[in-house]
């Protein structure tokens, strides 16, 4: 199944993933194709577990994507609802897998998925801080600085010891952009989280964003409506429809290409 | 299938030290929001001994002391256990339900989930088991040097109920009907698997048969350390049956981990 320790290939698929900073090439996709199955009811979904090949419908998520972005770039993905944005994100952090095409990750990946991404509503803001960054490999020296960082970025006070499910989604998103912006990751994903929460705190999320680009050579991928946001913070954008990206350059002309078609 | 269950183990020693304190965190998330917190731990299991000893020793009466040692030991040893593999058989069938953002929101291995659940419930039972030992002390119970065998019949039961829910869990994800199998199935096993009798006294081809049951062996095996005081491997017409198995489960788990790992993230 896989040949070597970066390299996993399943079915058609190959993925290729290490966390190597120094390659130039921060994330590569080629013809990749991310295959959902569809199941009429819940009679075929219990066939379809015993017998793999059997015949469902299926949707093409993403079809023959194909983009490239190299080190401490920065890149807008725009698209409609439903073009697959978030499922080339959701392969480029390894939650989800292609079905065909390759894959290439270099670098560790930080992921804002949805919002309140990764949280135990059971626990409190304070033990899933501490879980991720555990999950996340650091020591507990390094935690030691680091949480009260995310705590107070997050601006939770005395919630950050109540239980997550008491939370409201704007304090969730809040702790969700502290921690995956304070982990100094080498490709920060974000999915469309910095237009949450209030204007005060959208601002102060955009700030630690351009903070982030400017000082560390941190590759940051954007998945946005909001062309405004994206002509902010990015340098080059890609246009995707109907899961194929079909427009590729400077985010002036990525935008234009958005507006127009 | 040596590559995947090359996969699987070095994802678990390369994480171990997350497992661990994910199995910690897993004990803390769900005594959450009670005051008494581990009390309850012990209180469940605690009543249901006492409840089926009640019935057991005044309702049926045929709570007589089993080689010597008190009918209650001889409770405690099949009840604790099956607190144990009850969890398994009912959360941890499914236990992909149990923790979603581990699976689609978070890079995070698939086959530690089983594992540092199966690790928590152990602990419980360690602990359990550990207070069994001590009560046992204190009221001069006699333990035999069986005893210590005890930890490897545990590393044997964390081994087979961990392939256990590493097998059923990706079947449960796709489709709720193996989740609702298990749940179904948990009171039966309770019943059948000899935890409230003694298959001791049964003919050689019936004890044959619950070889074959995991619930029953593990109950059995756990016996043989405090009450029946014999090695669980002395008696080869209960011990190979449970290697089978526990080798079957084993396969089945890596076959549907590896069919199964890169769907499960798109079903959950």
């Amino acid at each position: 199944m896989s040949s070597d320790a970066n390299e996993t290939r399943i079915g058609d698929a190959v993925i290729i993933r290490d966390e190597d900073a120094a390659n130039p090439i921060a994330v590569r996709f080629e013809h990749v194709r991310k295959t959902y199955k569809l199941f009429r009811n819940d009679k075929q979904r219990l066939v379809a577990t015993f017998f793999p090949g059997i015949h469902c419908d299926t949707v093409n998520a993403s079809d023959d994507l194909s983009f490239t972005v190299g080190r401490g770039e920065s890149l807008a993905l725009l698209g409609d609802n439903g073009a697959g944005k978030s499922t080339a994100l959701k392969m480029i952090t390894g939650v989800c897998f292609p079905t065909s095409g390759t894959v290439e990750v270099h670098g560790r990946v930080s992921a804002l998925l949805e919002l309140s991404a990764g949280f135990d509503m059971k626990l409190t803001g304070m033990e899933n801080i501490d879980m991720r960054c555990q999950l996340w490999g650091l020591s507990k020296e390094e935690s030691a600085v680091l949480i009260p960082e995310i705590v107070e970025f997050s601006e939770l006070g005395r919630y950050i010891d109540q239980p997550m499910r008491t939370y409201s989604s704007g304090m969730r998103a809040r702790l969700g952009f502290a921690f995956a912006s304070s982990i100094r990751p080498d490709i920060l994903v974000v999915d469309e989280a910095l237009s949450v929460g209030d204007r005060k705190f959208a601002k102060k999320c955009r700030e630690r964003v351009r903070g982030i680009m400017d000082k560390e050579n941190v590759t940051v991928l954007f998945v946005t409506h909001s062309t405004n946001m994206a002509r902010e913070f990015c340098e080059k954008g890609i246009v995707i429809q109907h899961g194929r990206s079909v427009f590729g350059g400077g985010i002036t002309d990525a935008i234009e290409y958005y507006e127009k078609h | 299938m040596f590559s995947t269950l090359r996969q699987i183990l070095g994802e678990n020693w390369h994480w171990r030290h997350q497992v661990w304190s994910l199995a910690k965190i897993d004990l803390v998330r769900t005594y959450r929001g009670a005051a008494l917190g581990k009390i309850w731990l012990f209180a469940k299991p605690a009543v249901y001994i006492l409840v089926f000893w009640f019935a057991l020793s005044f309702g049926i009466r045929s709570a007589s002391d089993v080689n010597g040692k008190p009918f209650l030991l001889w409770l405690a040893c099949g009840v604790f256990p099956w607190f144990y593999m009850s969890d398994i058989i009912t959360s941890g069938s499914d236990i992909y339900h149990r923790y979603p953002y581990l699976v689609n929101r978070l890079k995070f291995p698939l086959s530690l989930i089983s594992t540092f659940y199966s690790l928590s419930l152990l602990i419980v039972l360690g602990c359990m088991m550990l207070f069994t030992i001590i009560v046992c002390l204190m009221l001069r119970i006699p333990l035999g040097v069986h005893l210590v065998q005890l930890p490897l019949v545990l590393a044997l039961m964390f081994l087979f109920w961990t392939a256990w829910s590493m097998m059923l869990s990706p079947l449960s994800a796709i489709s709720k009907d193996f989740a609702n199998l298990l749940k179904t199935l948990s009171t039966p096993f309770f019943w059948v698997s000899g935890i409230l009798f003694e298959i001791g006294k049964w003919p050689q081809w019936a004890r044959l048969v619950m070889a074959f049951n995991p619930v029953s062996w593990s109950v059995e095996a756990v016996r043989d350390c405090f009450v029946y005081d014999r090695w669980f491997w002395s008696d080869p017409y209960s011990f190979l049956p449970f290697v089978c198995v526990l080798l079957m489960f084993a396969l089945l788990a890596l076959h549907n981990h590896h069919r199964l790992y890169m769907e499960v993230p798109d079903v959950i």
